[in-house]
């Protein structure tokens, strides 16, 4: 509880880190109904693949420099040395970047899909959607960050980037499912299955990978 | 079983149409496993030179 | 008992004079029986009834996309035993089978796509098996670069292992694509467990395709590893020896 609120602490003082992304995805939203007729059906087409595509590039963002101030001043360092377990750490890094981007991301999505669809039934679908992929999205950014901590965000981007697509296509399936009132809580806990070996998982494996950075 | 199924050469390489797609997926095949044997074979000769001349 | 075994007979010295003892023969064997697959398979094999004569694209494309996930797969457990038991000679292979995989991946999206054209009447279609191998591509392109971006091999090889482990779980979301989600793509022709839905007559010399294609990229992974091995181990004092 103490590393959270020292994490939370540290990252709301980097007003760019936290909020960069979320003025990122907002623009993108708007920037969408800009670039197609004016005609609700057409908006409505293809709203939700550009609310998917604007959360993966916003956590892609929100990720981009998770660890670097960290391992150029030598903290990670000293947190590894640390008796607590370095993955538990992460986790909570990790935690705090979705608490303060994929949270607000997420009710804006639920904003933004009400605006567009005026379907309040389903844009309240659309909020455990968003929330549980926005920190899929993260935990496999944050992978991807840490591969290549001192190489740039791109290259992590890219490494980690098709790992992120299978979740996507769940994500538009679980939307035709919505739409045709079929089964859609079989997606959600399919994601919160995956969401569930990710938190696990992603900490772990980022951990073993900085120690390999550092060594 | 050892049958040819064609009456002609012509028609083997035509195959109803289909000898475009069929052949061309064959040279593809071919091109890219010989690229990589060739590349491989020439970058171990090339070790093998460099180390030879260290020694 | 295993990681006795493991140091035994993987040691690079090792494992270089066993490649340059079979591989010749894996080649040459290999080559004949592709050969003889490839012709039997597009000339002495009856037409599709209702593919025609483009299903014949089966013995290029399948072996392919088989040894595309395979060889994925082999660089997992090469990535476990590299991280577990700390074998050098995992950790080049690794990196030996990356341009392979995607190479292989790269014929099964190609000929797919060629296939496609007679068959679905598109050369490409976003369904879940062409787009889930177009992933795996990506990452065969992902890994290299990691790998490539890295001027310490040590830790270039610890990095592409657990890259190459996290990324294995899109091997059965690959595999069992068709199955799960409706899509263009068919299912398996031939599975471990029920019997081929295709006739022995087109089966056999897919088989013998399949084979033989898996040796050859057996072949191209042994001239890979080598050529690694003599890259990492050219400080050696064997390495003089051997060269």
């Amino acid at each position: 509880m103490k590393i959270l609120k020292l994490e939370l602490l540290k990252l709301r003082k980097k007003t760019r880190s936290w909020l960069g992304p979320i003025l990122v995805f907002w623009l993108i939203m708007i920037a969408y109904p800009l670039t197609v007729e004016f005609l609700q059906e057409k908006l409505e087409i293809g709203f939700f693949s550009v609310l998917w595509i604007a959360i993966l590039i916003s956590m892609m963002l929100a990720a981009e420099d998770i660890f670097t101030e960290d391992f150029n001043d030598g903290t990670l360092e000293q947190m590894m040395i640390k008796s607590s377990p370095f993955s538990i750490l992460v986790s909570i890094k990790t935690l705090t970047y979705w608490m303060l981007i994929g949270v607000p991301i997420s009710v804006l999505s639920f904003i933004f899909s009400f605006g567009t669809t005026e379907n309040f039934s389903l844009s309240l679908m659309i909020l455990p959607l968003s929330l549980i992929s926005s920190y899929i999205f993260l935990n496999l950014f944050v992978l991807g960050n840490a591969l290549s901590l001192n190489k740039g965000s791109v290259l992590g981007a890219l490494i980690t980037m098709p790992l992120a697509l299978p979740v996507l296509i769940v994500l538009g399936k679980s939307l035709t499912a919505i739409q045709l009132d079929i089964n859609f809580i079989s997606f959600i806990l399919l994601l919160l299955g995956c969401l569930s070996i990710i938190m696990v998982a992603i900490p772990l494996v980022v951990s073993y990978i900085i120690k390999a950075h550092l060594e | 079983m050892f049958s040819f199924v064609f009456n002609s050469f012509d028609e083997a390489i035509y195959m109803n149409g289909h000898g475009i797609y069929v052949w061309s997926v064959l040279i593809i095949v071919t091109i890219s496993l010989s690229i990589f044997f060739i590349i491989y074979s020439s970058k171990i000769k090339k070790i093998k030179k460099k180390l030879n001349e260290s020694n | 008992m295993i990681k006795k075994f493991i140091h035994q007979f993987a040691s690079p010295k090792t494992y270089l004079f066993q490649v340059d003892r079979f591989y010749h023969y894996i080649f040459y064997i290999s080559l004949i029986i592709y050969v003889f697959s490839i012709c039997w398979g597009l000339l002495f094999t009856p037409e599709d009834f209702v593919q025609g004569n483009s299903f014949r694209i089966i013995y290029l494309h399948v072996p392919a996309s088989f040894l595309s996930q395979s060889l994925y797969a082999a660089m997992a457990i090469a990535s476990a035993t590299y991280l577990i038991w700390r074998v050098k000679l995992a950790a080049y292979l690794v990196i030996a089978i990356a341009p392979i995989g995607a190479m292989t991946t790269f014929i099964a999206l190609v000929s797919g796509s060629i296939w496609g054209i007679p068959t679905w009447g598109t050369w490409w279609q976003w369904d879940a098996r062409i787009t889930s191998t177009l992933i795996l591509f990506i990452m065969y392109l992902g890994l290299i670069s990691l790998h490539n971006s890295f001027s310490n091999f040590e830790k270039a090889d610890k990095l592409l292992s657990w890259l190459v482990i996290v990324g294995a779980v899109n091997i059965p979301i690959i595999k069992k694509s068709v199955d799960w989600w409706s899509t263009l793509h068919q299912s398996a022709s031939i599975t471990l467990t029920d019997k081929p839905s295709i006739d022995v007559v087109m089966l056999y010399p897919l088989i013998g395709s399949i084979i033989g294609f898996f040796g050859l990229v057996i072949c191209l992974v042994l001239l890979s590893s080598k050529n690694q091995i003599l890259i990492r181990e050219k400080n050696k004092s064997w390495i003089k020896d051997y060269v």
